[in-house]
């Protein structure tokens, strides 16, 4: 984006505050969020979609008398927006007062986005037909393996965006950055005994994607080990998580975590700060300042500068993740995790342990290993899981079989405490990351 | 706020606008298509006694859109300057290979054969104040309902979007869409344990939809009740055993099961399971499933899909048999079938795709008390979570609430049950079906491929043989 350009989203921001002040708001914040997306869907050999664009898009938050009104508009005219804040102060009148409403105090602290590397000034100059060629190698090297026998195709995005944040408390930052990714879906089997298995790569940075071919032969072990599977009887067994179901379990974590989830008491985590709610041995963080990595950002959507939060510390709970709002609520901190109107993980992580994961499946003498689940039924009230899931068979440390159309069942605060062995295999594939683990028991329903 | 013509918000004339298709032909493609939004959106949220925060979002954009033979180049600009139109129109053209450049043809608008869209009184044109009173109703319902009910959230949500689309064939169409809905969620405490209850209502209707069809009462005390049940519910046995679906609600299954692997794009790659059955039996002949944009005030139906085609009640399974796929203009065309106006798009910077609507499994001959009666042991699935299916034809739901079935009677009340299967098996094992065709929530999103639309579902009830139950062992 050009200097010129930058300043004047900033003035359109600057104006929009003080034109919230002058119609008798008391605080005004301003976001405005500019970019360019790419993206290549190709299949069978073929581009099926190539789309490129460019949006922008600006939303604000008044406050009158503790009474708050957001907006958002994706047409920046200056009529149009004058129109809109002027309709947010006359609907904060018409909103009850909140005493925890508000935006947060100015701090002092200030993190320099350039030391997160959040951007990498490659990305925007890629020639779309080295993305294209890119997207179709690894699709060509997915369809050269005899086994598989169709596929969802594979995608290469990438993205550029310019966040802008100014409000009426004297914050006036902005940060670029950048997100590109690399994907493959497949199929192995024929139409009545399909199996199905995706693999992808994502990263700020463009030299940093996986190769074609790492994320091609993943992508085809993946979906072949699927083949053949078999059902099991019900039972009650150990089950090994593969990283991205670690991932998947600290993601509904997070939402437990969450302090809107605490302050509306829909969290089976809530009054149980400082509580032993995992084994000793459980670590979980929440880190914003991790150089590089796909949650990083130098302060949150409220300007509150991000930070390293310590979630579960040695089993007991230490923080909730909290916007302005929600710490008010729960007379805490906020810790950098404003997320537009509500709260989201930075890098959320559980800590490795030092075991591989080969050495973890050799000790299962019965049990599965989880590779993927499907369907809903994660309950942040009661912490009740409930999911479809496909996993591999295990005895005496050896995979046996695939298993599918199984579901398990649990409950998260539970499995915290049944966590036996953590995985020396922590990768930060995506935002919310976790090693291999295996966990004492869980039910199994199948045949 | 005034509704501005697209002339306002876009400051282009038709003339412009054949330029752009124009435009987008250049380099050969066949098929341009410009896709115009405004829409404006209202929050209202209420929980901890008070009106915590209201919001009003304007999202104003054009997506580009053209085709040559099976690809597809999109792009989209909410900055509507000339020069940027310019430009996006030329970066969809680029996708074609270079050929002589097409013409688009004059546009011919004309309106809209039907209005399925039942609004007397349009939420986008109401009060604040008549809205947070619906909200205020829901939630002191919900709340004063019984002294366990420990936290409500109600929320009102509408939009109304405006959606021009014109291509090069020369369709110049308009829709004015109204959605609203009103929801709640209840937790209720007691003795260390804590559940949570959902309803809600709404659809493609004014606020006299709160007044005459289901009240704000009625949706704070439905989500009250919902958790009070949960509270006293037992989590289910596992194991396979005879599934009873409740009507309504249960409707979920099928859009899970059939309807997605019915879409059309996933049978052209054929990387459905069905891609190699159309015309063959896949269930018993008391099985019809239809998915019916048409139907009168349901928030999956539309006056036009987003590619500007009239929407047709299409079959998917007569009597047992494969019938009929939901259609875009892409795969239509590449499959050599009629369209059936369900290309479907989230908004102006997405493509269309096939997507459902309004789907359900026509009403059977059973008494519902009989199939209760029929089952000796098994599990009755009431309300649902969600679920999700993969092209495999292996789905899941999850079961939020139900009940055990005992000698022929409902008991124990059940939460938190998963239920798994493969579809073409489930659809042979559906050995009867009700005669009490009902309707779930409106209030039902349905995403694909990161687009989230508008759907509703339906069933009758009905019995399952055999079906994996995911709960205690």
């Amino acid at each position: 984006m050009t200097k010129a350009k930058a300043s004047q989203l900033i003035a359109l921001g600057e104006h929009l505050v003080s034109k919230g002040l002058s119609l008798g708001a008391d605080e005004v914040e301003v976001s405005i969020l500019e970019g360019t997306e790419f993206s290549v869907d190709v299949r069978m050999g073929q581009i099926e979609t190539l789309l490129e664009a460019g949006s922008r898009g600006l939303s604000l938050r008044v406050i009158k008398d503790q009474k708050t009104a957001h907006a958002s508009s994706s047409d920046l005219d200056r009529t149009q927006l004058e129109y809109l804040i002027r309709n947010a102060v006359r609907r904060a009148e018409l909103a009850s007062r909140d005493e925890c409403a508000g935006l947060p105090q100015l701090e002092k602290k200030h993190i320099e986005s350039s030391s997160l590397l959040l951007y990498d000034p490659e990305i925007p100059l890629l020639d779309p037909k080295d993305k294209i060629a890119l997207a179709l190698e690894t699709e060509r090297i997915g369809l050269s393996d005899k086994r598989i026998t169709n596929s969802h195709g594979a995608t290469l995005e990438t993205r550029a965006m310019r966040t802008f944040l100014i409000n009426s408390s004297g914050f006036r930052r902005d940060y670029e950055e950048t997100f590109c990714s690399l994907g493959l879906g497949l199929q192995a089997g024929d139409t009545d005994n399909k199996v199905e298995g995706s693999w992808s790569s994502a990263k700020r940075h463009f030299s940093s994607l996986e190769t074609p071919e790492k994320i091609a032969s993943t992508c085809i072990e993946r979906t072949v080990r699927q083949l053949h599977p078999k059902k099991i009887r019900t039972q009650i067994a150990p089950v090994i998580f593969e990283p991205p179901m670690t991932s998947w379990l600290m993601g509904f974590l997070c939402l437990c975590v969450s302090g809107t989830a605490i302050y509306q008491r829909a969290s089976f985590l809530a009054d149980k700060l400082g509580k032993k709610v995992a084994g000793e041995e459980i670590f979980v963080s929440d880190d914003g300042l991790m150089p590089g990595m796909l949650g990083t950002a130098p302060f949150d959507s409220e300007g509150v500068p991000s930070q390293k939060t310590e979630i579960i510390e040695g089993g007991i709970l230490k923080n909730y993740l909290c916007n302005t709002y929600a710490a008010k609520k729960l007379k805490v901190r906020a810790t950098g995790n404003a997320d537009g109107s509500g709260i989201g993980p930075h890098n959320l992580y559980l800590h490795k342990g030092t075991d591989s994961p080969d050495t973890i499946i050799s000790t299962l003498d019965k049990g599965l290993i989880l590779i993927r689940t499907i369907g809903y039924g994660l309950n942040p009230i009661n912490g009740d899981i409930s999911r479809g899931a496909f996993g591999l068979w295990v005895e005496k440390g050896e995979i046996i079989y695939p298993v599918s159309e199984i579901t398990i069942s649990g409950n998260l605060g539970q499995i915290l405490r049944a966590i036996e062995m953590i995985g020396n295999d922590l990768e930060f594939r995506s935002p919310i990351a976790g090693p291999t683990i295996k966990i004492s028991g869980l039910t199994l329903a199948g045949a | 706020m005034n509704p501005l013509s697209y002339e306002d918000h876009f400051y282009l004339k038709d003339s412009d606008l054949r330029k752009i298709l124009d435009m987008a032909l250049s380099r050969g493609g066949d098929f341009a298509e410009i896709f115009l939004e405004h829409r404006t959106f209202s929050l209202i949220n209420m929980e901890e006694d008070i009106i915590k925060d209201t919001s009003e979002s304007i999202s104003l954009g054009l997506g580009i859109r053209v085709n040559s033979g099976e690809k597809t180049g999109y792009a989209y600009t909410n900055d509507i300057a000339i020069e940027k139109i310019n430009r996006a129109s030329l970066t969809a053209a680029s996708i074609a290979a270079g050929g002589p450049a097409q013409r688009s043809l004059p546009l011919s608008s004309a309106p809209l054969p039907h209005n399925y869209y039942q609004v007397i009184d349009p939420a986008h044109k109401s009060s604040l104040q008549d809205k947070i009173s619906l909200v205020r109703r829901t939630y002191e319902a919900a709340y004063s309902f019984d002294p366990k009910i420990k936290k409500v959230k109600a929320s009102l949500v509408d939009y109304i979007q405006n959606v021009r689309i014109i291509n090069s064939e020369g369709l110049d169409r308009t829709d004015g869409r109204p959605l609203i809905k009103l929801v709640c969620l209840a937790v209720a405490e007691h003795a260390n344990k804590r559940e949570g209850g959902y309803c809600g209502g709404g659809g493609r209707v004014g606020l006299e939809y709160f007044r005459d069809v289901l009240t704000p009462e009625e949706i704070g005390q439905g989500a009250a009740e919902e958790s009070l049940h949960l509270l006293e519910a037992v989590l289910p046995p596992a194991g396979e055993m005879p599934v009873v679906l409740a009507p309504g609600h249960s409707g979920v299954l099928i859009h899970e099961a059939v309807g997605h692997l019915l879409e059309a794009d996933f049978n052209r790659k054929k990387t459905s399971i069905f891609w190699d059955k159309m015309g063959t039996r896949v269930g018993r002949p008391s099985l019809t499933i239809y998915d019916d944009p048409t139907l009168q005030g349901f928030r999956g139906s539309y006056n036009m899909d987003d590619e500007g085609t009239t929407p047709q009640k299409t079959p998917l399974i007569v009597n047992g048999k494969l019938v009929g796929l939901l259609q875009d203009r892409l795969s239509s065309r590449l499959m050599g079938l009629p369209v059936t106006g369900h290309g479907r798009r989230q908004d102006y910077t997405c493509i269309p795709i096939p997507r459902m609507s309004n789907t359900f499994i026509d009403k059977g001959e059973y008494d519902p008390g009989e199939i209760i009666k029929s089952v000796n042991k098994g599990f009755y699935a009431l309300k649902y979570q969600g679920g999700q299916v993969e092209d495999s034809g292996k789905f899941t739901f999850s079961v939020s609430s139900g009940f055990l079935i005992e000698d022929g009677h409902l008991t124990s009340p059940v939460k938190q049950a998963t239920l798994i299967g493969t579809n073409i098996d489930i659809l042979k094992k559906i050995v009867k079906v009700g005669a009490d065709l009902q309707f779930g929530f409106q209030t039902g999103t349905c995403g694909k491929e990161g687009q989230a639309v508008p759907v509703t579902d339906g069933c009758p009830t009905l019995k399952i043989a055999q079906m994996t139950v995911g709960g205690q062992t």
